[in-house]
């Protein structure tokens, strides 16, 4: 390919609407460098005159072939020739810059610029602050969230990171790149203090936020743990006090669960009479699972122990009404699984023992 | 004049557009404008979801097969004269590194050139959809490259070169491992380990240990323990009933990935198939489902979008056809819920294996 600069009368403008292949010959005009400000193409620089650029090889019959702008295949071009003479240099540095602008998602350029910001001892706190920036633009990018992790641990100081993935969390709540990178920082220099205060304003802010409630179970499994009863106490209490605030609210309900089913959901003191008084006031399709969950657990606890007879049959009918309500009423897009669910339990605890029927019942729903 | 249930069931018929989902893969086979660009590195995986779209579709006689089984050949990172390079073996998402087009060795030796577990895998599965009997895949290669990627938490990165680790990867590589008929490119247990800890309070899984619970995620950790053959040895009785429930609690209309977010296209697929895999998908509601898939239905350009009013992309288009495809829509070709492929191509791949297995066998019976 040609580097010898060409006189040429086309105007930038026009250049920009040009075929996608680079043709071999493009030259801008002979005013090259008098406004500084214009943008010019890397086979224009004098400073770049040494490199061959590499183009993209597809192939003959290219597939799924992206159309590529004059200067992006240019921009792309020269990467490619740096990156095969494995360049370390500050014109490298600098395109990797451009690179990103052009297609950030390009796991290579990151590589390869991290491998410059280690040869050429470049000062990491100005990396910081251009992946900063980088990130506010493209939030839910993989490759940014990456880089900017390993710039921390190289510089070892998560000083600013809490504050930088808060910013990013009150553009996007729920952020899973976010919430990642932050559960990260917390493990891994110990940063849990204000970790759920944090979260509880979250939760003021949002109490169906489902990624703050999962960093709540995160926080307190990692510091207090949850053995404590009054711990445990605790936390049922504010799950109870949510969901009187917001009834229709799965995350709370989850977590409620979630915190006490190994222990066993009927066997925590005086939780269900509080459940069944939520129900007539605060009921959900969630409140009624986690009473069937309760009556299960009980209906396992009392599962052939003679002088529980009576109360386990009882127990039996609630957990089949609850089926029956909410497969009829209350989750009716549910429908066909809430009665999987009462069938299941009839067979395995139902009062004339095992009987023939399936569990799994051949499909009873017909395709649209 | 047709009975009123016939006229009914035109009506569904004609709401799915078969035809301008077919044109929309075909675009996407072509050309792609610039604002695709993030694209570039991914390009075999969009290729993925276009071929497998057409054969979802029974679709596939458009695409030139020959054609397309060179280009991704030319993406297999070839092993060079001394085999230096085995441990960056796999596929790439396309050649924008640079490297001359090739589909034969020996390899070019350049310095940043490897391949990527997601590619590998949408590549293999992508030359099975086009009948290709993966003769030319470097297995030494590919699963040495493979092996490289496994941390000591069971997690993968995706390159060589180093990426975030988390459960998607393991995903590729299972499927990789379950497409080659061989498990020595990956520590089984350790990956074990990393889905278990996955295990989020709410029973569904996280992108790792501690994250927040995904529909996306936990169809990876399903799909991998199902195609290791380990479902049962991983996870309890009680822990699978329980995983049930966060799976089919995720139905709205469509399905969302996680507990209080928007329902998205995608997700009838990941949940869908999550789901299929546990034996429940047939307690899920077709119709809402059906309905929610179709109002994301792009009836201009074909292909689908994660929400309604919105663009489609290959992505969605892919997935939504799978989530028709798993409610049983007509005319739709059966996925397989954990490689995501046709059933079809799934068949074609048991009979490779068995001519594998049948000439691995003819050579000992030699000795």
């Amino acid at each position: 390919m040609s580097t010898v600069e060409e006189p040429s009368s086309e105007p930038l403008g026009v250049k920009e609407q040009k075929e996608l292949d680079a043709e071999v010959g493009d030259h801008f005009g002979d005013n090259y460098g008098a406004d500084p400000t214009r943008y010019i193409l890397y086979r224009d620089r004098k400073e770049w005159a040494d490199l061959e650029p590499v183009p993209q090889d597809d192939g003959p019959n290219p597939v799924v072939k992206i159309a590529y702008s004059d200067k992006f295949a240019d921009v792309y071009d020269y990467f490619r020739a740096l990156l095969k003479k494995d360049e370390k240099s500050e014109r490298a540095f600098a395109l990797t810059a451009d690179a990103i602008d052009l297609n950030a998602a390009n796991y290579t350029v990151w590589h390869y610029r991290r491998v410059l910001l280690q040869a050429l001892s470049k000062d990491l706190r100005e990396e910081m602050k251009y992946i900063t920036n980088i990130i506010e633009e493209q939030p839910k990018n993989y490759q940014v969230w990456h880089h900017r992790r390993m710039v921390v641990e190289w510089l070892n100081d998560p000083s600013a990171e809490l504050q930088f993935i808060a910013d990013v969390l009150s553009q996007d709540a729920k952020n899973y790149h976010a919430w990642q990178h932050r559960q990260w920082v917390i493990q891994e220099y110990k940063l849990w203090d204000n970790e759920l205060d944090f979260v509880e304003n979250l939760l003021d802010e949002d109490v169906r936020n489902n990624s703050a409630w999962n960093q709540r179970h995160f926080v307190i499994s990692h510091t207090t743990g949850f053995s404590d009863p009054a711990i445990v106490q605790r936390e049922i209490q504010y799950c109870l006090n949510q969901i009187r605030k917001a009834p229709h609210n799965e995350s709370a309900w989850n977590y409620l669960k979630g915190m006490l089913q190994d222990r066993g959901l009927s066997s925590q003191p005086g939780l269900l009479e509080k459940i069944l008084e939520l129900k007539e006031t605060h009921c959900s399709p969630y409140l009624l699972a986690f009473l069937f969950d309760c009556y299960e657990d009980a209906l396992e606890s009392s599962f052939q122990k003679e002088n529980l007879e009576q109360e386990h049959k009882e127990t039996l009918k609630k957990a089949l009404e609850i089926c029956e309500l909410l497969a009829q009423e209350k989750d009716t897009i549910r429908k066909e699984y809430w009665q999987f669910l009462g069938r299941s339990l009839k067979n395995k605890y139902g009062g004339d023992g095992p009987s023939n029927e399936e569990t799994k019942p051949a499909d009873t729903q017909e395709a649209s | 004049m047709a009975e009123e249930e016939n006229q009914f069931e035109e009506f569904e018929q004609i709401d799915f557009l078969r035809d301008r989902h077919v044109r929309f893969f075909q675009r996407t086979l072509q050309v792609l404008p610039e604002r695709y660009a993030s694209l570039e590195t991914t390009r075999l995986s969009i290729l993925f979801f276009a071929l497998s779209g057409l054969d979802v579709l029974d679709a596939l006689e458009v695409v030139d097969s020959k054609v397309m089984i060179e280009w991704i050949y030319s993406q297999q990172v070839l092993p060079t004269q001394d085999k230096s390079n085995l441990n960056r073996g796999g596929f790439r998402g396309s050649a924008h590194i640079g490297i001359p087009y090739s589909t034969k060795g020996p390899g070019v030796l350049h310095p940043y050139d490897s391949g990527h577990v997601a590619m590998t895998y949408t590549g293999l599965c992508s030359l099975l959809i086009l009948g290709d009997d993966l003769s030319r895949v470097n297995k030494e290669a590919v699963l040495a490259g493979l092996k490289v990627l496994q941390l000591e938490d069971g997690s993968f990165y995706a390159v060589p070169e180093g990426s975030e680790n988390d459960i998607r990867f393991i995903y590729c590589a299972a499927s990789i491992c379950y497409m080659l008929d061989d498990w020595s490119g990956m520590d089984i247990q350790k990956a074990i380990d990393y889905i278990r800890g996955s295990l989020s309070y709410d029973n569904a899984f996280g992108q790792g240990a501690g994250r927040e619970s995904h529909g996306g995620w936990t169809y990876c950790a399903i799909a991998s323990l199902c195609l290791m053959g380990r479902l049962d040895e991983a996870l309890s009785p009680r822990e699978l009933n329980r995983i049930r429930r966060w799976c089919i609690m995720r139905q709205q209309s469509g399905f969302h990935g996680r507990p209080n977010k928007p329902v998205d296209t995608c997700y009838s697929f990941w949940v869908g198939a999550t789901l299929e895999l546990l034996d429940v998908f047939q307690f899920t509601h077709f119709e809402k489902n059906r309905s929610f898939i179709l109002s994301t239905q792009d009836r201009l350009v074909g292909g689908f979008a994660k929400w309604p009013d919105s663009h489609p992309d290959p992505l969605h288009a892919y997935l939504g056809l799978c989530g028709l495809s798993l409610i049983g829509e007509p005319d739709l070709k059966k996925v397989h819920p954990a490689l995501n492929i046709t059933q079809r191509a799934f068949q074609h791949l048991q009979q490779l294996q068995q001519t594998w297995r049948d000439n691995a066998g003819s050579c000992v019976g030699q000795q």
